[in-house]
């Protein structure tokens, strides 16, 4: 998967999930300040790339550092360069 | 004691969204009952028939409020906004710890409910669990998903009567206001359709199965041919309102509601109980302080089943006799169980104000043991200034309620 895919997948999820435009899904955007999650919604975002990449991230401690659309999509290609 | 009035009506019902498109049904004297094509495929399903409600504009609703909500709290926040506006709240300047909510349903949201089951007994998962799905799952979940929608702050409370949730909640909003305990109040019940629903019903033959070919013929209230419910679904919220605070702000009133009865039969776990009925419907007048020949109009629970309709039919007949009219109306809409209360309080109220009875749809030959009633079979043209509204639950839970216009 390269690193393109990666974005679209997770631009995907936020557009279905959390019902934001694709307008506003830039890489430095905050997650919680600029897209407007909560706590509540990072539950359900870890589900969702779980479920999209296939991978299990639910106790991944790095988890909590996210804060930007980049820092997803880093945090992804580490753990799917890991499985590989 | 304050007195206590209804300021405000927001209703989904089978027939759409509004106190508007409620009328309109009930006028066109049609049937929102249709065929459920699915429910077929359970087995030992018997009852095939119901009445959905809508689900449009939720999206209107912002996804952080709309996501802990199931399909009966969408439905409950719209008939809530829908109130509110009604009632001539602008809630930016009106929120306060006197003003809050009591919202009852039979469960939480029974889809909700479905597939978390769904999930933890099949897939064995728990991290496939949404994490606001038990929110949506909650017994509470129409009330808590309301008041936060809303921003209220003050009294939360859900009434978990099954088919009395609703007149519970609006009982239980009278007394809280009576009391000086809180001044503005959205009470209220809401509902959804799932095949678990009316099989709750099914297994204990409660559930009219002889109509699902032709399903506008069913339910049938208190005629000879009745056999059984059909569920329906949606949400019907009242705004309950401290008379003097109402005056003060001109809000229009709908009517004073004056008396408020609940008691549990001690008989049976779900059948009616006309003795129980007889007590509750008695002390609801005598805190009303109303004579039974002062009641214009009674909206009766009658749901469509041999029992309750005999039950209710032996209450009614033995306090009010033949001279009162009396009708319901599960033949329009089926019965939308823990919302019932709501919306068919909402409907008698703007009978109320139409001086207009909507009769019993589909009573064509009133059954023996249900004789004796003033029946209302077509419409009938009367000013209604006292109106009585009866609700009945499994469990032997009976609740009525007295209204009354009120003359300026």
């Amino acid at each position: 998967m390269n690193e393109q895919e990666i974005i679209d997948i997770t631009n995907k999820v936020f557009e279905e999930s959390f019902e934001i435009e694709k307008e506003r899904l830039k890489p430095e955007a905050h997650i919680f300040t600029d897209l407007g999650l909560d706590s509540l919604d990072i539950v359900d975002l870890v589900a969702e790339l779980q479920k999209s990449f296939g991978v299990s991230i639910r106790n991944e401690e790095k988890v909590r550092d996210i804060r930007t659309l980049q820092d997803v999509y880093g945090f992804i290609s580490a753990i799917k360069k890991d499985n590989e | 004691m304050r007195r206590v009035v209804i300021t405000g009506l927001g209703v989904i019902s089978p027939f759409g969204a509004g106190v508007g498109s409620l009328v309109n049904g009930l006028e066109s004297g049609r049937s929102a009952v249709c065929y459920m094509d699915e429910w077929a495929g359970y087995c030992g399903m018997n009852s095939h028939v119901a009445a959905p409600s809508e689900l449009k504009d939720e999206k209107k609703i912002p996804r952080q409020q709309r996501r802990s909500m199931g399909r009966m709290s969408i439905f409950a926040a719209q008939a809530a906004e829908q109130a509110v506006a009604d009632a001539g709240i602008d809630l930016s300047g009106m929120r306060s710890d006197r003003m809050g909510c009591i919202i009852g349903s039979t469960t939480g949201s029974a889809i909700s409910i479905s597939r978390a089951f769904e999930t933890m007994l099949f897939k064995k998962d728990l991290s496939l669990l949404p994490a606001s799905m038990f929110f949506q799952c909650m017994s509470h979940t129409a009330v808590i998903n309301v008041a936060q929608y809303l921003g209220l702050t003050g009294y939360v409370m859900a009434t978990s009567a099954a088919c009395a949730s609703a007149l519970q909640a609006v009982g239980a909003g009278y007394d809280l206001i009576r009391s000086d305990r809180q001044d503005i109040l959205l009470c209220g019940g809401a509902e959804e359709l799932h095949p678990s629903v009316t099989g709750s019903f099914d297994v204990v033959f409660a559930t009219s199965t002889k109509y699902n070919r032709t399903p506008d013929k069913t339910p049938r209230p208190f005629d000879r041919d009745r056999d059984g419910l059909v569920c329906g679904e949606g949400s019907g919220i009242l705004v309950l309102e401290e008379y003097e605070h109402a005056v003060n702000r001109n809000a229009r009133i709908y009517a004073e509601i004056t008396g408020y009865g609940t008691n549990g039969s001690g008989a049976h776990i779900s059948q009616s109980d006309s003795g129980s009925i007889i007590q509750c419907i008695k002390e609801t007048l005598g805190n009303a302080g109303t004579d039974p020949d002062e009641i214009d109009y009674i909206n009766a629970h009658a749901t469509g089943t041999e029992q309750g309709d005999r039950e209710e039919a032996a209450a009614i007949r033995e306090i009010f006799g033949p001279s009162v009219p009396v009708s319901s109306l599960k033949g329009y809409i089926g019965h939308t169980l823990g919302a019932s209360g709501a919306i068919e309080l909402i409907a008698s109220l703007m009978m109320m104000k139409k001086n207009m009875v909507y009769p019993t749809l589909n009573l064509d030959e009133v059954s023996p043991d249900c004789e004796g009633v003033g029946h209302v079979k077509r419409p009938l043209g009367k000013e209604v200034k006292t109106l009585l509204k009866n609700c009945f639950a499994f469990g032997g839970i009976n609740a009525a309620l007295v209204c009354k216009k009120l003359i300026s």
